[in-house]
């Protein structure tokens, strides 16, 4: 077809688009969809499990606080990162600012493991299967994860691999959060192989698959009514 | 209205083709597409006109579907080349696919002309030479080759002619074969 052909084609139905709000708008809305459920869920398993959730501790714990606040500005920038990628224009420096929490998050899992090895030796570093949060660790992001898929497929895929695994880091981070509630006490390279870990693995995958999720929606267009 | 737009005219027409303002997105899309077919050739020198007006094409197929991701607030020109590049990225990666799959023939080969594809017999033209290298075949391959090749006998015709059964008279055709070519490639 001729370009100029196109052009007219294009430009005789251009109906009018709701436009995208901006990235830290859309954030918000993310979080709206997803604390919610999270919370549901840590409250459904915590009542099933019959372990109250315990603040006084929580709030004394001054590893686990650093932790939970490092988690959650993960998700949070990490899902901004993620709304920024699918605009054209935002600067590309803008993927990497999740890495700043998850360092420092990193770091105070390391350091909360070296202070484990000395206080328990090497039972301070023995991982444990911890079956039991299995199945709230695969529900907890069911709702965040499609929430936030459905949200970036309105977006330009300029970064698929790259939006996707930050989109994985910010469902995953935002689990652990929760999670983390009702493992206060754990030993920190049980977080930091379970919790962690999956993090890492689950972004890993996202980034793999991203360019299958999100793709240029061009196909066709030229001969749509 | 904010002052970034009244410096961005191609802005302020996308922001009024967001809206559903036909004759604003044509002419937006007619003024961007120098720019973009600049941009192409640019950074695609080696590519063939039509491929640039491909490219381009889809450029603007990308543009339409994403519109709705402009925010007026922002500069228009640094959203467009950002899909420009992706696009053109996403060229290249198709391209090179494509040609590692691909096995590029300067020349087809023509039966009338090129050697290849052209057999011993017809490229021998000599036929006294092979009527000679024929008759210096040992008799029971100089049989089978005269039965089987010249007077175009089947197997069983030239079985029964010969009382030679139809395994050995195959040997004896192949081996006759074998010698001939050899015989022949020598003197030619």
């Amino acid at each position: 077809m001729d370009t100029e052909q196109l052009i007219h084609q294009l430009a005789d139905r251009p109906a009018p688009v709701r436009r995208l709000a901006a990235p830290w708008r859309r954030a918000a809305v993310w979080f709206a969809i997803s604390l919610p459920y999270v919370a549901v869920v840590i409250f459904a398993h915590a009542m099933s499990m019959t372990m109250p959730i315990d603040l006084s501790q929580m709030l004394h714990d001054r590893q686990f606080i650093i932790e939970q606040i490092a988690t959650l500005l993960t998700a949070i920038t990490a899902v901004m990162a993620a709304f920024c990628s699918i605009v054209p224009g935002y600067d590309r420096k803008v993927l990497v600012i999740p890495l700043l929490p998850l360092a420092i998050w990193l770091l105070a899992l390391g350091d909360g493991c070296i202070r484990d090895w000395i206080h328990l030796g090497s039972r301070g570093l023995e991982v444990r299967a911890d079956w039991n949060c299995l199945p709230p660790a695969a529900l907890i992001g069911i709702v965040p994860a499609l929430a936030i898929v459905i949200m970036l497929q309105r977006g330009a895929p300029i970064y698929p691999r790259a939006t996707l695994a930050l989109a994985a880091l910010a469902v995953a981070a935002l689990g652990n959060f929760g999670l983390r509630l009702y493992h206060v006490g754990d030993a920190s390279i049980m977080v930091l192989f379970w919790h962690f870990g999956s993090v890492i693995v689950l972004s890993l995958i996202a980034g793999w698959i991203g360019q299958f999720v999100l793709r240029w929606k061009t196909a066709g267009l030229e001969t749509q009514p | 209205m904010n002052p970034q737009n009244q410096a961005d005219p191609l802005g302020l027409l996308m922001r009024a083709a967001q809206d559903g303002d036909s004759a604003a997105y044509l002419r937006l899309l007619k003024e961007i597409t120098p720019l973009l077919r600049r941009a192409v050739r640019q950074r695609r020198r080696f590519l063939q006109p039509s491929d640039v007006e491909d490219l381009v094409q889809d450029i603007l197929l990308s543009l339409h579907s994403v519109r709705a991701t402009y925010d007026p607030a922002r500069p228009f020109l640094p959203w467009l080349l950002t899909i420009a590049r992706n696009r053109m990225a996403d060229g290249s990666r198709r391209q090179m696919r494509r040609t590692v799959n691909e096995v590029s023939v300067a020349e087809y080969p023509e039966t009338f002309s090129a050697a290849p594809t052209n057999t011993l017999e017809t490229r021998y033209g000599d036929p006294d030479a092979l009527r000679q290298a024929i008759g210096r075949l040992p008799s029971g391959q100089r049989r089978a080759v005269e039965m089987l090749k010249l007077r175009e006998m089947s197997l069983k015709e030239a079985a029964s002619a010969s009382g030679m059964s139809v395994v050995a008279l195959k040997v004896a055709v192949h081996r006759g074969m074998n010698t001939l070519r050899k015989t022949l490639s020598v003197e030619a």
